[in-house]
């Protein structure tokens, strides 16, 4: 990499990342090289031990005791058997994990879905319209009814975008009082993350913290679940699973 | 690292999986890293969520912290600023101001944390250095490293060309290592 021959922008690109003023794609890229690189993270560090005491400074604050006792319970669940209940099962999550990748070779984008024979209506294909021909390089899943098999939300993101985007083919999805939120399973029984709330609007634009390359590339699955009205109050999902679908790369 | 800091000895407990350190260590750093990370968003409901996002991963790593590298607050430090920038990543980002504390935190001109480092002993050579750089260099860095402003919004908060900034950043950047490197 060009960076490796050139000490002064090295020094200037590690400077800049421990300031802050080194942002969006650089910065992704910077914390790439990191990774890859001891010297490269020695040189960060010795940036760090320049000008992160410069925190010091900064007016304490105490926080609210909620935060402490949701970092417990964070704790409590990512450790075997401390938790309760399917949500909390490492097993479960590493078969939703094992499942979804399986399943991810298996769906490519869906254009057409078929719904499997229902005991009254006729089975129908259903359609999904794609806008055009050409779809951008997207994280995209299809997040359907387990126990019925049929396509209820279609969620997407542009490999460089940080905004994901969820569409309900199913108006009725939504419960009085309760909210859906939507999660990211992650592999290797590592509990899942929010990705944020369905507003009861057709489609919901959910900010993602990084671009979906670094917030959704390890990510097998998506998973609602059904909250309280605002979400889980523990961080992990709390209600029963509504819907699920493997996320693919399709590109 | 002369005088053994007792802050390495709770994250090394932590990376033996010992939660009562982990507890006392939460005690004695959350308040400062509380307060770095309402500095940068500005917002307590995300600091909250970020702090807490923080210290999973505090326990997480902490075996893999190494005293020889990096002196323990700077270590959790890095972590919470990075998890904020990341945070503040989307240029755009719509702050709601529903209770008037963005305005009351908004970037100020006055040199509040740095006249605060200046009484601190453990950082009086950081605070010597940074009062050496000229004025618009040091307010530059302290609005970056403090209110977490990328060259984009420092541009827009001090008036000048994205250029002016940038070249006051990275010269103010170089003159800090210099003097520091003296001492250190």
């Amino acid at each position: 990499m060009e960076y490796r021959r050139k000490p002064e922008l090295q020094d200037r690109l590690a400077a800049e990342f421990v300031l802050g003023t080194l942002r969006g794609p650089a910065r992704a890229r910077f914390r790439r090289w990191l990774r890859e690189d001891a010297a490269l993270a020695r040189v960060v560090d010795r940036w760090s031990a320049r000008l992160v005491p410069m925190a010091l400074a900064v007016q304490s604050r105490r926080p609210p005791a909620r935060v402490w006792r949701a970092i417990e319970e964070r704790l409590a669940g990512a450790m075997p058997g401390t938790g309760s209940g399917l949500w909390n099962s490492l097993a479960f999550w590493r078969a939703l994990g094992l499942i979804a990748s399986g399943a991810a070779a298996a769906l490519l984008v869906a254009v057409t879905v078929f719904v499997p024979p229902a005991p009254h209506p006729a089975p129908a294909p259903l359609v999904l319209r794609v806008p055009s021909n050409e779809i951008p390089a997207s994280y995209l899943a299809v997040l359907s009814d387990p126990k019925t098999q049929k396509p209820m939300l279609i969620v997407s993101a542009g490999r460089n975008s940080d905004q994901l985007w969820v569409k309900a083919l199913d108006p009725s999805i939504h419960v009085p009082q309760k909210s859906l939120e939507l999660w990211a399973v992650m592999p290797k029984g590592q509990p899942p993350k929010s990705l944020g709330m369905l507003s009861r609007e057709q489609k919901t634009m959910l900010p993602l913290r990084e671009i979906a390359d670094h917030s959704l590339a390890d990510v097998p699955m998506l998973a609602v679940s059904l909250e309280p009205m605002g979400g889980s109050p523990t961080g992990k999902p709390t209600g029963p699973m509504m819907y699920t679908g493997p996320c693919v790369q399709y590109w | 690292m002369s005088a053994p800091d007792p802050l390495a000895d709770l994250l090394s407990a932590c990376g033996r999986g010992d939660r009562a350190a982990f507890g006392r260590l939460y005690e004695a750093t959350s308040a400062k890293l509380f307060g770095v990370a309402i500095r940068i968003l500005r917002r307590e409901d995300w600091a909250e969520e970020v702090l807490q996002d923080c210290y999973v991963s505090i326990w997480s790593h902490a075996h893999g912290y190494r005293p020889g590298l990096s002196a323990p607050m700077t270590w959790m430090t890095s972590i919470v600023r990075n998890r904020c920038l990341d945070w503040l990543r989307k240029p755009g980002l719509e702050v709601i101001d529903e209770d008037g504390s963005v305005i009351d935190n908004a970037p100020s001109d006055n040199p509040g944390p740095l006249a605060e480092l200046q009484r601190s002993a453990d950082a009086s050579a950081l605070a010597r250095c940074l009062q050496a750089l000229e004025a618009r260099q040091r307010q530059a860095i302290a609005l970056a490293f403090y209110d977490g402003l990328s060259h984009a919004e420092l541009a827009s908060h001090m008036r000048q060309p994205l250029g002016t900034v940038k070249t006051w950043v990275r010269r103010g950047l170089l003159r800090l290592k210099a003097c520091l490197g003296e001492g250190a």
